[in-house]
C-alpha cells in the first residue's frame, strides 16, 4: 500500500507572499520615514500598494509585452497596439529563487528577474507575458535569454553592438530595430503605421516631457523634491498605463512648482546633495536611496536605467514616414546611451559631469551590484573623472539581500560627513 | 523683456521662418533687377546671369571670366581684378556664412520645394553610405579646381574658348533658374559646335540629374556645389556662427536624424566649439531640433541669436508630429 | 571645568574618552560590549567619571560612534566611526607629525581611511565582510595556541626562523591550519609570526587601494601587537605612527567632535 499521504496545494493570498511583505515594508519606510511627501506622492504610493502589495492586475485584455534593458524603443512596441512592461525585478524574495539555478556571483537584478520569471511569480502583470524582448546587453543578460525561453517564454532578441561609435554599429543596430519593428506584428498582431507609430512618438514625447519638467524642478536649491519618491515615479514606469502616468506626473509637477514659489525645502537646508548613478534601484530595493535621505544628503539628480536613462532622451523626426520614423528611433535608443555595456564610456563621463555641475551637486554615489562586471570596472575612471572636477564620489557595492545596512549606513555617513565638513572647510 | 524675444525666437517654428525668408529671398534673386536693384556681381549665391531680372551676379562668373588670361597677366593686372573681386565676395559672404546656402540660394529653394513635394507625394528620401559619403564629397573641390584651371586652360590655349564659361554651362541654375521668368531658352544643346555641343549637352544632362537627385535626396546638389567648397574656404572669420557646447551634448543624434546633408560631426564631434563643416547649409534644422539647453547654437557676432531649448524641441516636435 | 565625552561602541569592545575645554584627555575606558551594549555603554561612562572623581553634570556634549551609535539615545549626536577616527588620529598624531593615512583593525573590520590637512575624509576602503585581517583572527590564534593575547607580541620577536606562511583565507578554515601545523612539531613563534604577515599584508593591500601617503597612524586594539606592528611596518615599507592608547583613538575623535559641536551649538544660540 502506498504510504503517501495526500498533499493539499497550500495557495499563500497574495498579500502574505515574501514579495508582498518586502514591498510593504519598503513602501512603509518610504512613506513613514520622512515628513511631507508631496500628496501627488499619493497616486504612485497607491499604485505601488496595490500592485505589489495587494497583487491588483493591471492590464487584462491588452497585449503586454516584457522588456529587459532600456534599449529596447517601446515607442514601436505601443504603435503596433501592443504595451511594454520593464522587467527588471527588484525582489530579493525572487534573487533568491533565481539563486537556486544561476551562479553564486551573479547580478542580484538579473537573478531576481529569472526569478520572477520562473516561478511566473505573483506579480500581476508578469502572469500576462509571453513574449520577452531581451536586448543583448551585458554577459549575464544575454545568456538569460536562452534560460527564459526555456522557461516557456517568447523571447525576441535585439542585436545591440559592443562598440557604438562606429557606422557599422549604427547600421548594425538600425537593421537590429527595424528587423523588430518588422516582427512586432507577430507578437501583437498588428502592423506599425505611420499614424499609428506617430501617436506613439506623441505619447511617449508626453511622458518625456512630463519627465524633463521633473528633472528641472530638482534643480532647486534647498532640494524641493526628494531623491527616494523620485525613483518610485521613475520605477513607476516600468509597468504603469502610460497616460496615467504622465497625468500623475503632471499633477507632480504642479504641486511642485508650488513648493517651489513657497520656496519649501524638502530636505535640510544645508544637507548635502547627491547625484546617485550605477546600477538601478528597482522597487522593492530601493534602500540605498532611502539610506542617503536617512542619512542627511538629498539625491537631486541620477544616471541609472531605471530613471534618468529611461526617460531622458527624446527623438527628433525630419520626415514623418515610418522607415525615417523608425531610423530617428534607433538612433535615439544607441548613440546617447550609456550603459556600461559599451566598450567606451566617455560619453557617460561627460553626462555625469555635466549634471552634477547643472544640480549643484556636492557629492556622486556609485551603486554595484555585486556581481556587475561592467559597472564594477567603470567605476575608478568614472571617479577618476569626477575627481579631476573637484566631486567626490563614494562606490559602494552591494545587492538584494537585506542583511547589509549596518555595512552600508556606515559608509554613507561617513561620506556625506565628509562632504559636510569639505563645506565647511570650503566657508 | 530680453528674456521674452528670446524666448519667441528659441521656441519659434523655424520650418515657417525659413519658408517664408527663402521664398522673399528667391522672388529677389529671380526679379529684383526689374525693381533696379543693383547688388554687383560678387554674390556669394547662385544669383544666375542668364536670369533676366537677377538683382546682381554669382561670383563664380566674374571669377570664371578673369580666370581666361595667361599666367604672366594673372601675376599682374589681372590678378588685381581677381583679388578685388574677391573682397567683395568674401565681404558679402562674412556677414551670412553659410546661411547663403540655406536661406538665399534660390538653387537651394529650389531643391527644398522639390523635397515638398516629394513629401506630398509620400516618397521616403535616399541617403548615401558612410562609404559613398566619403568619396562623393570630394568632388565639390574637384569642380572648384577646374573652373579655375579650365579658364586659365582656355585663356592659355589649351582649351577651346567655345567651352565658355566652364562651369556655368553645367550649371543647373542656368537652365532651371530663368524658367521663372519664363524663360526657357537656356534648356538647348546648341550644335554649332562640337564643344559646344559636348558642354551644353553635359548642361542638360546635370539638369535632368539634378531634378531627380532633388527628388530622391534632400539638397542633392549642395554636396557637390564648388561655391559650397569656396564658402568654407573663407568661412573661419564670418559673422555668423554655428556653434557646439560639447559638454552638453549628449549625443542623442536628432541633430543628424534632421540634417539634410548627413554631416555626423553635428552629433559625434564633441569637442569643436565651431561645428561648421564643409557640407552644412547652415539651415539651422540641427539647432531647432536639438532638446539639450544650449548644446547647439546659432551666433551673431559673438552673440546667441538662437539657441536649443527643451520647450522650442518640444514646441516644434509636437507642431511636426500633428502636420508631418 | 565642562567635559566632552566620545563613546566608541565596537562589536567587542566599548571605548570612552573623555577631554576637556583644552582638548586634553582627562580619562579613558576600555570595557567589553557585552550582550546588552546599551546598558554596559552607559554604566562604562558613569564608571569613568566616578573612578576619576569627576561629577557627571560637568558633561556638557556626547558624541557616540561605532556600530551602535544610533541606538544610544544618551548621546547628543552620533557619527560615523570613519569620521571620528580620521579626527582622532589627526588629534593623537598631531606630535608626530602630519597624519594623512589611517590604518585600524578593530575586533571584525578593517579601516584605510585617507584624510587632508583638517582631518576630513577624502576617501576610505573598508574591509567589513570577512572577518580575515581582523583582531577575530588574533583571538583564534591566541586561543588556539593557548597563549594570552598581550603574548603574541613576546613569540613574534622570539622568532629565530622565517615565518610560516599560513594558506587559508578564512579564518575559521585557518583554525584548522593552526592545529595542523603544531601537529607537524612547527613552533609557536612561527606561527604567530606567519599570522601576522598575512594579517600585514592583506591590510597594507586594502590600504593601497585609498592611497598610502604621508605619515600613516595605525590604531585599533590590534595595534598593541607589537609583533604585528614590526610586520606591518615591513609590508608597508615605512614606520608607523602608533599612538599610546591606540584602541581609544576613535572614540578621543567621537570627543573632539563632541567639543566641536558643543561649540558650534553656543556659537548659533
Amino acid at each position: 500500500m502506498d504510504n503517501e499521504l495526500p498533499v493539499e496545494e497550500k495557495k499563500v493570498a497574495f498579500n502574505r507572499t515574501h514579495q508582498a511583505i518586502e514591498a510593504e515594508r519598503m513602501l512603509r519606510r518610504i512613506k513613514d520615514d520622512f515628513p511631507d511627501n508631496p500628496d501627488a506622492m499619493d497616486y504612485f504610493y497607491d499604485l505601488y500598494e496595490q500592485v505589489y502589495c495587494e497583487g491588483r492586475p493591471l492590464y487584462d485584455t491588452e497585449k503586454v509585452v516584457g522588456t529587459m534593458c532600456v534599449q529596447v524603443p517601446d515607442e514601436l512596441i505601443y504603435a503596433a497596439g501592443g504595451v511594454p512592461v520593464r522587467l527588471c525585478n527588484g525582489f530579493y524574495a525572487d534573487d533568491q529563487v533565481g539563486a537556486e539555478f544561476m551562479p553564486a556571483k551573479s547580478c542580484s537584478l538579473v537573478k531576481a528577474t529569472l526569478g520572477m520569471l520562473d516561478n511566473k511569480s505573483t506579480l500581476p502583470f508578469v502572469n500576462k507575458v509571453k513574449d520577452v524582448v531581451l536586448p543583448a546587453t551585458c554577459d549575464q543578460k544575454r545568456k538569460a535569454g536562452s534560460m527564459i525561453s526555456e522557461m516557456g517564454y517568447e523571447v525576441h532578441n535585439m542585436e545591440v553592438p559592443p562598440v557604438k561609435e562606429s557606422e557599422e554599429a549604427r547600421l548594425y543596430w538600425r537593421r537590429s530595430v527595424h528587423n523588430f519593428a518588422a516582427s512586432l506584428k507577430e507578437i501583437t498582431g498588428k502592423k506599425i503605421t505611420k499614424t499609428s507609430l506617430k501617436e506613439a512618438l506623441a505619447m511617449v514625447a508626453e511622458a518625456q516631457k512630463a519627465y524633463r519638467t521633473l528633472h528641472a524642478l530638482r534643480k532647486e536649491a534647498p532640494s524641493i523634491f526628494l531623491g527616494k519618491d523620485a525613483f518610485m515615479v521613475t520605477n513607476a514606469y516600468f509597468f504603469d498605463k502610460i497616460e496615467n502616468w504622465t497625468a500623475a506626473v503632471n499633477k507632480l509637477n504642479a504641486e511642485l512648482e508650488q513648493r517651489k514659489e513657497e520656496k519649501f525645502s524638502a530636505a535640510q537646508r544645508r544637507a548635502p546633495r547627491i547625484l546617485f548613478t550605477g546600477s538601478p534601484p528597482i522597487f522593492p530595493n530601493i534602500k540605498l536611496p532611502v539610506l542617503i535621505e536617512q542619512s542627511g544628503g538629498v539625491i537631486v539628480a541620477d544616471e541609472t536605467c531605471s530613471s534618468n536613462r529611461m526617460l531622458y532622451d527624446m527623438v527628433a523626426v525630419d520626415e514623418w514616414n515610418v522607415e525615417s520614423m523608425v531610423a530617428s528611433i534607433a538612433d535615439n535608443y544607441l548613440k546617447p546611451c550609456t550603459c556600461p555595456i559599451f566598450t567606451k564610456n566617455d560619453d557617460r563621463k561627460r553626462k555625469l559631469i555635466h549634471m552634477a555641475k547643472e544640480f549643484g551637486v556636492d557629492g556622486v554615489v556609485y551603486q554595484a551590484f555585486s556581481g556587475c562586471q561592467v559597472y564594477q570596472m567603470e567605476h575608478s575612471s568614472i571617479a577618476k573623472a569626477l575627481q579631476a572636477e573637484g566631486i567626490p564620489m563614494l562606490f559602494v557595492e552591494s545587492d538584494y539581500s537585506p542583511d547589509d545596512m549596518g555595512q552600508l549606513s556606515t559608509r554613507i555617513e561617513a561620506f556625506i560627513e565628509s562632504l559636510k565638513a569639505k563645506r565647511r572647510r570650503k566657508r | 523683456m530680453l528674456k521674452t524675444v528670446k524666448d519667441f525666437v528659441n521656441h519659434g517654428d523655424l520650418r515657417r521662418f525659413r519658408f517664408w525668408l527663402q521664398l522673399l529671398l528667391f522672388i529677389l534673386f529671380i526679379y529684383g533687377g526689374y525693381a533696379a536693384i543693383q547688388l554687383g556681381d560678387n554674390l556669394p549665391t547662385f544669383s544666375c546671369t542668364y536670369v533676366d531680372g537677377k538683382p546682381g551676379t554669382c561670383f563664380l562668373v566674374p571669377l570664371q571670366h578673369r580666370m581666361v588670361t595667361t599666367p604672366e597677366k594673372l601675376f599682374s593686372y589681372a590678378g588685381m581684378a581677381i583679388l578685388t573681386g574677391l573682397f567683395y565676395f568674401t565681404l558679402w559672404f562674412l556677414v551670412f556664412n553659410k546661411a547663403w546656402c540655406g536661406y538665399a540660394c534660390p538653387l537651394g529653394t529650389i531643391q527644398d520645394w522639390i523635397t515638398a513635394l516629394r513629401k506630398k507625394l509620400g516618397f521616403q528620401y535616399v541617403t548615401y553610405s558612410w562609404e559613398q559619403f566619403k568619396k562623393l564629397k570630394k568632388i565639390k573641390y574637384a569642380l572648384l579646381l577646374l573652373l579655375i584651371f579650365i579658364p586659365m586652360g582656355i585663356g592659355s590655349g589649351i582649351f577651346s574658348h567655345d567651352m565658355g564659361v566652364p562651369f556655368c554651362m553645367i550649371c543647373p541654375a542656368r537652365t532651371i533658374l530663368p524658367i521663372f521668368s519664363g524663360d526657357f531658352s537656356q534648356l538647348t544643346i546648341d550644335f554649332s559646335s562640337k564643344t559646344k555641343m559636348i558642354m551644353t549637352s553635359l548642361g542638360m544632362l546635370i539638369t535632368g540629374i539634378f531634378l531627380v537627385g532633388a527628388f530622391v535626396k534632400k539638397r542633392f546638389f549642395c554636396f557637390f556645389c564648388p561655391m559650397s567648397a569656396l564658402h568654407y574656404l573663407l568661412s573661419k572669420p564670418a559673422l555668423l556662427k554655428l556653434k557646439k557646447d560639447g559638454s552638453k551634448c549628449t549625443k542623442c543624434g536628432d541633430c543628424y536624424s534632421v540634417c539634410d546633408m548627413q554631416i555626423k560631426d553635428i552629433a559625434d564631434d564633441v569637442e569643436s566649439r565651431n561645428i561648421l563643416r564643409d557640407d552644412c547649409i547652415m539651415c539651422f534644422k540641427c539647432v531647432s531640433a536639438c532638446p539639450e539647453e544650449g548644446a547647439l547654437e546659432v551666433d551673431f557676432m559673438g552673440q546667441p541669436i538662437f539657441e536649443a531649448t527643451v520647450q522650442g524641441y518640444i514646441k516644434r516636435m509636437q507642431k511636426g508630429n500633428k502636420s508631418g | 571645568m565642562k567635559y566632552f565625552a566620545g563613546i566608541d561602541i565596537g562589536s567587542t569592545a566599548i571605548k570612552v574618552a573623555l577631554i576637556d575645554e583644552n582638548k586634553n584627555i582627562v580619562a579613558s575606558k576600555v570595557t567589553s560590549t557585552g550582550s546588552h551594549f546599551r546598558k554596559n555603554s552607559v554604566d562604562a561612562l558613569h564608571g569613568l567619571f566616578t573612578e576619576n572623581g569627576l561629577n557627571i553634570d560637568d558633561m556638557a556634549y556626547m558624541v557616540s560612534t561605532g556600530y551602535g551609535r544610533k541606538l544610544l539615545k544618551e548621546a547628543d549626536e552620533s557619527v560615523s566611526e570613519i569620521t571620528a577616527n580620521a579626527i582622532g588620529a589627526l588629534e593623537a598624531g598631531r606630535e608626530y607629525g602630519e597624519i594623512r593615512t589611517i590604518i585600524n583593525i578593530g575586533g571584525q573590520d578593517t579601516k584605510a581611511i585617507q584624510i587632508d590637512e583638517s582631518g576630513t575624509v577624502t576617501n576610505f576602503a573598508m574591509n567589513d565582510k570577512c572577518a580575515a585581517g581582523t583582531g577575530k583572527f588574533l583571538d583564534v590564534t591566541a586561543r588556539n595556541l593557548e597563549i594570552e593575547l598581550e603574548e603574541l607580541g613576546d613569540y613574534h620577536f622570539n622568532l629565530k626562523k622565517a615565518p610560516l606562511p599560513i594558506n587559508s583565507t578564512c579564518v575559521v578554515f585557518a583554525e584548522s591550519e593552526i592545529i595542523g601545523l603544531l601537529a607537524d612539531g612547527h613552533g609557536k613563534e612561527e606561527i604567530v609570526a606567519g599570522i601576522h604577515y598575512s594579517i600585514a599584508k592583506r591590510t597594507i593591500r586594502l590600504a593601497k587601494r585609498i592611497g598610502l601617503e604621508g605619515l600613516v597612524y595605525f590604531d585599533g586594539g590590534p595595534a598593541l601587537n607589537k609583533g604585528l606592528v614590526a610586520s606591518m611596518e615591513d609590508e608597508l615599507g615605512k614606520k608607523l605612527v602608533i599612538p599610546e592608547f591606540p584602541q581609544i583613538t576613535t572614540a578621543l575623535g567621537a570627543s573632539v567632535l563632541a567639543y566641536e559641536a558643543y561649540l558650534d551649538e553656543m556659537e548659533t544660540a
